[in-house]
């Protein structure tokens, strides 16, 4: 890669408080490269240049982008633009498909997960992803359902602790008063938005730092859709979270950020347009190809 | 890519533009009228212009519901957002500005009768005639979207503002001569605060202009000196000897 470089980064720089950052985000917009890394962990998300490609199809270019810690940040764009492609690349689960690889650095707490040497394994472990469909494991218990992510990494543990894990893994995705009676039927048997809060439990029991949700509620109903939300809203006190939505008007409620991707055409690499506050991208953008999405006016 | 995706949305925030700027178009012309009212004593044009004034409430309704149905159902964002929110708010100060004139129409029927003198006639013309230049120029603004001619509004404020308290001046050197008694005078001091308060929602009618061209806000929202009467400096002796 060209930029290795890049990982030498300058650590001195002091951040401001916590707490003061959520109360005045700090104005970091694509430019990323003029930002340091955190130096705490924090699960600031600093991603630079990065390409990514399908074998030698460049899919998505350039992506400068700082994603805030504890805080939603929304993904929007036109089909085929790439945040799909580019949300996959925040924990490597991109490479999984043949011939797929990026050029560029992703830095999760200075760390960068395209250093040689980092396992993929370990980095999905520290960034969890719920997908489009809810996909729980049919046949499996609600409780193993929730185990299954910690089961795959670690070793066995005691009945009381898996308990334990369980309880505070539905809590954490709203869903245990809806299924504290039936932890051991099988998870195929809950309604969409269950079965989406289902796997949000099986990410977050894994205790990742970051949680990417790839279009979480596109099939789901409204009200599954707005439990989820919810969900959200208070999962980011803890999580750094990232979001794909088609649903701009999910975007505006849910996230504190939003960065806009588009495509030129068929063929052309996606890449990133503008990203603000989602207040400020919704109310009043710069770029005209993102007044022209946002309102519906294209060509 | 396709067109506009949401033309039918558009359209109807087109016309909700339209109607607000036909709207005021119709105020702009009310300006005029009154002064004119008031300059000739016609009382039969002042109950006209009174009995229209119910016209102008219903079409603000009638636009300003339009405008919550769109919010409702399209969730606008962007300039769109932002066309919809300063339509609310215009609508509001062309509707205030017509009351306006009729306030100036109603304050002609109670200095009926009385005689006022050249001076004092030409300087409610002259401020009467910049009310009216300015709400035109808020008007075209408004239509076409022109930022830049919206953003002069200030400056053409400032003039109506000193006009605003020549015409105090003049009332009180009037009153002083003997020509007109307290009670026209007081009339008329209010008339041109009327004025100036009409100049006062065209600046309102530019800023949110403003705002929809690119997202400008007032550093201070709409201070209060823009909104205060301006101070009038001298007062005159009133000579009780």
């Amino acid at each position: 890669m060209s930029d290795r470089q890049a990982t030498i980064r300058p650590t001195g720089e002091e951040l401001p408080d916590m707490t003061d950052r959520l109360d005045t985000p700090a104005d970091t917009g694509v430019s990323a490269q003029k930002q340091d890394p955190p130096t705490g962990p924090d699960n600031r998300i600093v991603v630079e240049n990065l390409n990514i490609y399908y074998s030698a199809f460049l899919a998505v270019k350039d992506v400068n982008m700082v994603i805030e810690p504890r805080s939603v940040t929304a993904l929007i764009g036109p089909s085929g633009c790439g945040k799909s492609t580019f949300i996959r690349s925040l924990n490597r689960m991109h490479e999984v498909i043949d011939g797929a690889h990026v050029k560029g650095s992703v830095f999760v707490d200075g760390e960068d997960l395209y250093r040689p040497g980092v396992d993929p394994v370990a980095v999905r472990r520290k960034v969890g992803m719920v997908f489009q469909r809810p996909n729980p494991f049919p046949t499996m218990s609600i409780a193993d359902n929730v185990l299954a992510g910690k089961r795959l990494n670690s070793k066995r543990f005691a009945k009381g602790e898996a308990d334990a894990l369980v309880e505070q893994s539905l809590r954490g995705a709203n869903l245990w008063d809806e299924v504290k009676d039936r932890l051991d039927k099988p998870g195929s048997g809950l309604s969409g938005g269950q079965q989406q809060r289902l796997c949000i439990a099986r990410a977050i029991a894994v205790e990742p730092e970051i949680l990417l949700m790839d279009e979480p509620c596109s099939a789901l109903d409204p009200i599954s859709t707005l439990a989820i939300e919810q969900l959200m809203n208070e999962l980011k006190s803890t999580y750094t979270i990232v979001i794909v939505t088609h649903n701009m008007q999910q975007a505006a409620r849910v996230s504190q950020r939003t960065a806009f991707f588009t495509i030129d055409g068929t063929g052309q690499p996606g890449y990133v347009v503008e990203m603000d506050e989602t207040d400020v991208m919704f109310s009043n953008p710069k770029e005209q190809s993102t007044i022209d999405y946002v309102t519906g006016r294209f060509g | 890519m396709p067109g506009d995706l949401r033309s039918e949305f558009h359209q109807q925030l087109d016309e909700i533009q339209t109607g607000i700027a036909r709207m005021s178009a119709g105020v702009t012309e009310l300006i005029p009228r009154a002064t004119d009212v008031l300059l000739s004593m016609d009382l039969e044009a002042a109950e006209y212009m009174i009995m229209g004034d119910d016209e102008y409430d219903r079409r603000a309704i009638e636009l300003e519901e339009r405008c919550f149905t769109v919010i409702a159902l399209q969730a606008p964002v962007a300039v769109d957002l932002r066309s919809v929110v300063s339509a609310i708010k215009i609508i509001a100060d062309v509707e205030r500005s017509a009351d306006l004139c009729v306030n100036i129409c109603k304050a002609a029927r109670r200095i009926y009768g009385h005689e006022l003198d050249p001076h004092l006639r030409g300087v409610i013309q002259k401020t009467g005639d910049q009310a009216r230049v300015l709400f035109k120029e808020a008007t075209e603004a408004y239509l076409n979207l022109d930022g830049v001619r919206a953003a002069a509004l200030h400056d053409m404020d400032a003039y109506l503002d000193d006009l605003h308290r020549q015409l105090i001046q003049v009332i009180f050197e009037s009153h002083a001569a003997g020509h007109i008694d307290l009670q026209v005078a007081v009339q008329l001091a209010v008339v041109a605060r009327f004025y100036e308060r009409i100049g006062d929602h065209a600046v309102n009618v530019g800023d949110r202009t403003r705002y929809i061209v690119n997202g400008w806000l007032p550093e201070r929202p709409y201070p209060e000196s823009d909104n205060d009467p301006p101070t009038v400096v001298m007062v005159p002796e009133i000579d009780n000897g």
